[in-house]
């Protein structure tokens, strides 16, 4: 089975474990059709929609047999990317913006181009520092928005 | 009307008004110049900066961006080959050739001058139209709100360029983001699958910075180790000065295809969700059919940068129009700015032009003094914006993904958010991988709750469900989306009969 598939059966698994949530639902005396209504309609046109892109692809597969583009991409990087931004939404409120912000940007950027010697460091370091700076005296000191403040720092 | 916009030209001009307007252009020109940087993005990095701001300021910047990112893209099409947004694909063909022949400066200028000339076409139309538009959905009750926003979903759903199935789940996937949490008519709870923090249910905006943002940081992201292309540069000392009263000249003695581009740069983009990326190929590709030297096109001639370019500035116009009279966001740039109206309390839809006039005025008049300003700015910075393209992308994304924590944060003060736009990006970017398009997935995410909420209210005052096709307008929208959905299908199985045949011709 190919991605479209793995996708539509997904969806599908979703839609039916969600269509099953609301038949739970206590309907609304003051709304003569209750809060699950229009869910149900809506669960059961993408259960039909992806059941119909899975028949298409197991179908499609036995007419014409697909040949991937070969594309060398880098996965890890992506993953890791994605790690350090978990990493960064999770230490926002323990360590505050300022010092999570630092180490994101600083970090994310050694990620994704590795510094080469003490100057490669230093450019990541700067980087973390003048963006932590610079985004804090815009939206905190010029336009009042409020950014996270850690609760292990208080900064 | 004339004098609410003569007033709203003043009361922009301040520099209360103006400066936002300015750096928001700044920001489009140099976010549609960034290869990799699309319009949508740019926008949604500068949303957080607009939270401080007042309603206008904060649209007016928006609007900025939304102006000088259309025409951003042609400064690297032209001088590098590379579109710096999809918007400008189709003036990499001719402007990259005539700046490569010689002539960057005429090349240039002629895109410039022609965004502008679309760009006003759109704003008439923006201007004359969107009041009576607007007039005309006053007459809508629920059955016809409805209609029309199931129309919008199957149309975005049927016209992208992936498989119809898709498309619809797509959309379906993003109606599905609405249900969860809380009912919108009684406030119940419903769908929170024991997560506190959706009982509140799901704000749109973080989900479509994430979904965005993160799509394409990723997709950017897994190219990156590869040596880096800066495109085909043209000699840099070659003078981009040029006579701009023989520049106008070219353009304006081809007043036919300057209308006929502009128009189809309108019409796209009153469409949900299609965008100026589709605007410059059609434009392009009628100009070249409609031209007597067909065979000319892609060496260099000026018709086919005024056809692209002309085209993708009058579909700001179209699309905001769509937003301002209808309330549905023509593509995801307007989205974010449905998010700000929100973030400032200000309802959508055909009301919006009545109880905000002044607002509305002056997102028209900020949108005529941004294309004055992108003039201004591309023609004082074009051959500096080619450094500033090449910063390392490893110092522009986290940059860009901290501004999206802000803007995703700012919205309630809460963390919720922030793991919604990370949760988002991740589905984004699946989504992506998995050759789903993101722009029904939005518009199901926008539109979702007043779908449900039209749907109920018009069963509350008449649970007849045939007065869905029996009322006349709402019937007339039923009618389309049932075309749309045909004509999609129509279109998919033409596309793949003429496959087979071009593979049968191969052997």
């Amino acid at each position: 089975m190919s991605r479209d598939g793995i996708a539509g059966l997904a969806v599908l698994a979703a839609s039916l474990v969600l269509f099953a949530l609301t038949l739970d639902l206590q309907a609304s005396p003051m709304v003569p059709v209750g809060p699950g209504f229009y869910p149900r309609i809506v669960l059961a046109l993408t259960a039909l929609l992806s059941l119909g892109l899975v028949v298409s692809d197991v179908l499609s597969r036995k007419r014409i047999p697909k040949e991937q583009p070969k594309q060398k991409l880098n996965y890890p990087l992506v993953a890791m990317s994605f790690a350090v931004f978990a990493l960064y939404a999770v230490a926002l409120p323990w360590l505050g913006f300022r010092i999570a912000t630092f180490l994101f940007v600083g970090g994310t950027n050694a990620l994704l181009d590795p510094p080469r010697g003490a100057r490669g460091w230093g450019r990541a370091l700067i980087l973390g520092l003048v963006t932590t700076v610079a985004t804090w005296l815009v939206f905190e000191r010029w336009l009042s928005v409020l950014l996270p403040r850690g609760r292990w720092t208080d900064f | 009307m004339l004098e609410l916009l003569g007033t709203a030209l003043v009361n922009v001009a301040q520099v209360k008004y103006l400066v936002p307007l300015f750096l928001g252009t700044l920001a489009g020109v140099v976010g549609g110049a960034l290869p990799g940087v699309t319009i949508t993005m740019a926008i949604i990095v500068v949303l957080p900066f607009t939270f401080g701001l007042d309603p206008l300021q904060g649209l007016a910047a928006m609007t900025g961006v939304y102006v000088g990112g259309s025409a951003g893209g042609l400064v690297t099409a032209v001088l590098l080959g590379i579109p710096g947004t999809p918007s400008a694909i189709a003036t990499t063909f001719d402007g990259h050739p005539m700046a490569k022949n010689g002539e960057p400066g005429r090349a240039m200028w002629l895109g410039i001058w022609a965004s502008v000339f679309g760009g006003m076409i759109g704003g008439a139309f923006l201007i004359f139209s969107t009041g009576p538009l607007a007039k005309f959905a006053l007459q809508f009750g629920p059955w016809e709100f409805f209609a029309l926003f199931v129309f919008a979903l199957s149309m975005v759903a049927g016209l992208v360029e992936s498989s119809l199935a898709k498309g619809l789940l797509s959309g379906g996937l993003g109606l599905i983001v609405t249900v969860l949490g809380n009912d919108p008519v009684m406030g119940q709870k419903r769908l929170t699958l024991g997560i506190p923090m959706l009982e509140g249910g799901i704000d749109f905006l973080p989900v479509l910075i994430g979904v965005f943002a993160f799509a394409q940081i990723m997709s950017e992201v897994e190219r990156m180790g590869g040596a880096a292309k800066f495109g085909d540069a043209v000699d840099r000392s070659l003078s981009l000065a040029v006579s701009h009263v023989k520049v106008i000249g070219e353009i304006l003695s081809r007043p036919f295809l300057l209308l006929w581009s502009s128009f189809i740069g309108v019409v796209i983009g009153v469409l949900p969700a299609i965008g100026g990326s589709a605007a410059n190929m059609i434009a392009y590709d009628q100009a070249k059919k409609m031209s007597g030297h067909p065979q000319k096109f892609g060496s260099g001639i000026p018709e086919g940068i005024i056809a692209s370019e002309s085209s993708n500035n009058a579909n700001v116009g179209g699309s905001l129009v769509t937003i301002m009279a209808f309330g549905i966001p023509g593509d995801a740039v307007t989205a974010v700015m449905l998010g700000a109206l929100t973030i400032h309390g200000i309802q959508s839809g055909p009301l919006f032009i009545l109880q905000n006039a002044q607002l509305a005025y002056g997102i028209f008049a900020a949108y005529l003094i941004a294309h004055l300003l992108m003039v201004l700015i591309i023609g004082v910075a074009a051959r500096y914006m080619l450094r500033v393209v090449t910063v390392p992308k490893a110092a522009l994304f986290p940059v860009v993904l901290v501004l999206c924590v802000i803007g995703a944060y700012a919205l309630n003060n809460t963390m919720q958010n922030v793991y919604i736009l990370l949760a988002f990006g991740l589905l984004g970017y699946a989504m992506v991988k998995g050759g789903f398009p993101l722009a029904p997935f939005i518009l199901g995410v926008v539109l979702g709750d007043q779908i449900e909420i039209n749907l109920i209210r018009a069963i509350m005052t008449d649970a007849n469900p045939w007065l869905f096709l029996t009322r006349p307008i709402s019937g007339a929208l039923m009618a389309l989306s049932v075309a749309s959905l045909a004509f999609a299908i129509w279109q998919h199985y033409r596309h793949r009969a003429k496959a087979a045949s071009e593979v049968d011709a191969d052997f």
